[in-house]
């Protein structure tokens, strides 16, 4: 659905040079909802910005729903903008007109009649909860109806895709939960693919499937949300996954195994239905083992379950390497870390 | 010196012994009310225009042109920095060439479009430039023409804005009228200067202070008002 091929994006700043992308490459697939995740200034905003082409890339091409962004004329490439609806941190209604009007903007634009403009504009205020403010001004909301609006004017063209540039940031927790919800109504109703760019891991935790992090240009790590967040592999991927997920043992209780003599743990990621069943006890029954569990953290991810457990596993060798064997054919991720 | 032997009622004859007629007061205002109102129409017509031009054929405008921008900030200045009384002297040859003399009404009106072209362009540069970048990042996102984001998303976000930038122009204009005064323009900069400069009518002069004073309270409160109205924040 989007490709990015090769990017790079200068800006040239009177006599410096800002090297926002140096080389990247993505592919958001329809359906997604795809999260781009990193620390203020890595380029998240320059990124999404190519792909409504609200600016250009240096070097590299970008694709959308098939058609080279840079090969399309002035007009053609207005048709596409048509297609890719855009939500804001800070909202950027108009303040000056009323919620209809702002939702109906897309649609004037586009130079429908006014029963069209009415029966879409009813039908979008009400799928994001706002039927009674429609003769309202923005100034009148709060910051979270105020994002709903955006929504609803973004949809209004009916959109392939949504691009969302830290839609959230601006809001409280509550609120943030109920715009992200919301989001995955657009995703599932409408089928519309998303690119989601923040700061916060909880909201790719929330909403996505995939997702990218980012820093000084570049995309440093790419997957799903449940292979990210299960073993990050770039510092600064597991300085996110941290945020939300505890992965690695609190320092406090690695002092005290040390103390215990205890210097080698196994560390056992699940997901899903594996994350409820009753491990311990099959260790335990089955392989003869003495178990005890660390430190354990489960964490809903998309619907599912990420379980990670550190476990002290004490027993014959050959129970053990047999009851590891048993784990990962049931798809238990298995590994050994030294504290 | 003041003479405590003058009682209040020779005092107040003194001031009120005036050789203004209602009549002429009335028709100078008239006058004035026309040459305002002629020149703000077409200078705003004009500086609009120029003033959107400005905006965005600027570095980083929606029709970055820079060119065209050098050119008409450079014109605008130009203009600006010439006092009105002194325009309108320099403009005379240029006056009577178009209107045919260069006394009347009608020959203040085309100094007064001069004058006050190029200071509404600037007004309305600077309301339009108070429209966030985030409002047409939001147009430019939904596909919106250039035209469209002109006259869409910057004329009603900036239309507050407008109109008092319209108060503060017709303003200067009342004050700029009043000047042709001197070369014969009319109006009742007309009255101050026969009657109270040259034939020390003390009653003239206030009455015309007075009238102005009116005047532009009145534009001023309304362009608050209408702004506010618009405004909705
Ligand atoms: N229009 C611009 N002109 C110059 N530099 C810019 C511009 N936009 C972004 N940058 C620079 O590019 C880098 C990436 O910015 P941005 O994409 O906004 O990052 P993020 O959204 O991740 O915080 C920053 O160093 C920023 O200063
Ligand atoms: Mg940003």
């Amino acid at each position: 659905m989007i490709e990015l091929r090769g990017i790079h994006k200068i800006y040239q700043k009177k006599d410096t040079e800002i090297h926002a992308l140096e080389g990247v490459d993505l592919r958001i697939e329809k359906g997604d909802i795809f999260g781009v995740i990193g620390y203020s200034g890595a380029g998240k905003s320059t990124l999404v910005r190519l792909v409504n082409y609200l600016e250009e890339p240096t070097e590299g091409s970008v694709i959308v729903d098939g058609a080279h962004l840079a090969d399309q004329p002035p007009s053609a490439l207005r048709q596409i903008k048509k297609q890719i609806g855009m939500i804001f941190q800070h909202f950027n209604l108009l303040e000056s007109k009323t919620i209809y009007k702002n939702v109906a903007m897309p649609l004037i634009l586009a130079k429908k009649s006014k029963k069209e403009i009415h029966a879409r504009v009813s039908e979008l205020l009400a799928f994001v909860g706002l039927a009674d403010k429609a003769m309202n001004y923005p100034s009148e909301l709060s910051g979270g109806q105020k994002q709903r609006v955006g929504i609803a004017r973004a949809l209004a063209s009916n959109p392939k895709i949504l691009l969302c540039d830290e839609a959230t940031s601006a809001l409280d927790p509550q609120t943030t939960q109920s715009i992200l919800d919301l989001l995955q109504r657009v995703n599932k109703e409408y089928g519309i693919t998303i690119m989601l760019i923040t700061h916060e891991m909880s909201v790719i935790q929330k909403i996505c499937n995939k997702v990218a992090v980012m820093e000084e240009g570049k995309i440093i790590e790419e997957g799903s949300v449940l292979d990210v967040f299960g073993h990050p592999k770039h510092p600064t991927s597991r300085n996110f996954v941290q945020t939300v997920v505890r992965t690695d043992v609190p320092s406090q209780i690695q002092e005290q195994l040390k103390q215990q003599g205890v210097h080698a743990l196994t560390k056992l990621e699940m997901v899903g239905e594996h994350a409820t069943q009753p491990i311990l006890a099959t260790l335990i029954q089955r392989f003869g083992l003495t178990v005890s569990a660390v430190f354990t953290n489960m964490t809903e991810i998309q619907d599912t379950t990420l379980a990670i457990w550190y476990l002290d596993i004490e027993g014959k060798e050959e129970d053990k390497a047999n009851a590891l064997a048993y784990l990962e054919a049931q798809g238990v991720r298995i590994e050994e870390v030294s504290i | 010196m003041f003479n405590p032997a003058v009682t209040l009622q020779e005092f107040l004859g003194e001031i009120i012994n005036t050789n203004v007629t209602l009549q002429e007061f009335l028709e100078e205002i008239v006058n004035t009310l026309y040459m305002v109102g002629m020149s703000l129409l077409i200078g705003t017509i004009f500086g609009s225009i120029l003033g959107v031009v400005i905006v965005v054929t600027r570095r980083g405008g929606i029709l970055a042109v820079p060119f065209v921008y050098f050119i008409l900030n450079f014109l605008i200045n130009i203009v600006r920095s010439v006092p009105f009384i002194i325009l309108m002297v320099a403009m005379i040859p240029f006056t009577r060439s178009i209107v045919g003399t260069s006394i009347g009404t009608n020959a203040a009106i085309v100094p007064l479009i001069i004058f006050i072209t190029p200071f509404i362009a600037r007004l309305v540069e600077n309301s339009l430039l108070e429209v966030g970048p985030g409002i047409i990042e939001a147009a430019e996102s939904m596909g919106a023409t250039p035209f469209q984001i002109i006259w869409y998303f910057i004329l009603p976000e900036a239309f507050g804005s407008l109109i008092l930038s319209l108060a503060t122009a017709t303003i200067s204009l009342i004050g700029a009228s009043a000047m042709a005064g001197v070369v014969g323009g009319g109006g009742i900069g007309n009255i101050a200067i026969i009657y109270g400069y040259q034939r020390y009518d003390t009653f003239a002069m206030f009455a015309t202070i007075f009238i102005l004073i009116i005047i532009v309270q009145l534009i001023q409160s309304t362009g608050n008002t209408v702004a506010r109205l618009i405004r909705r924040r």
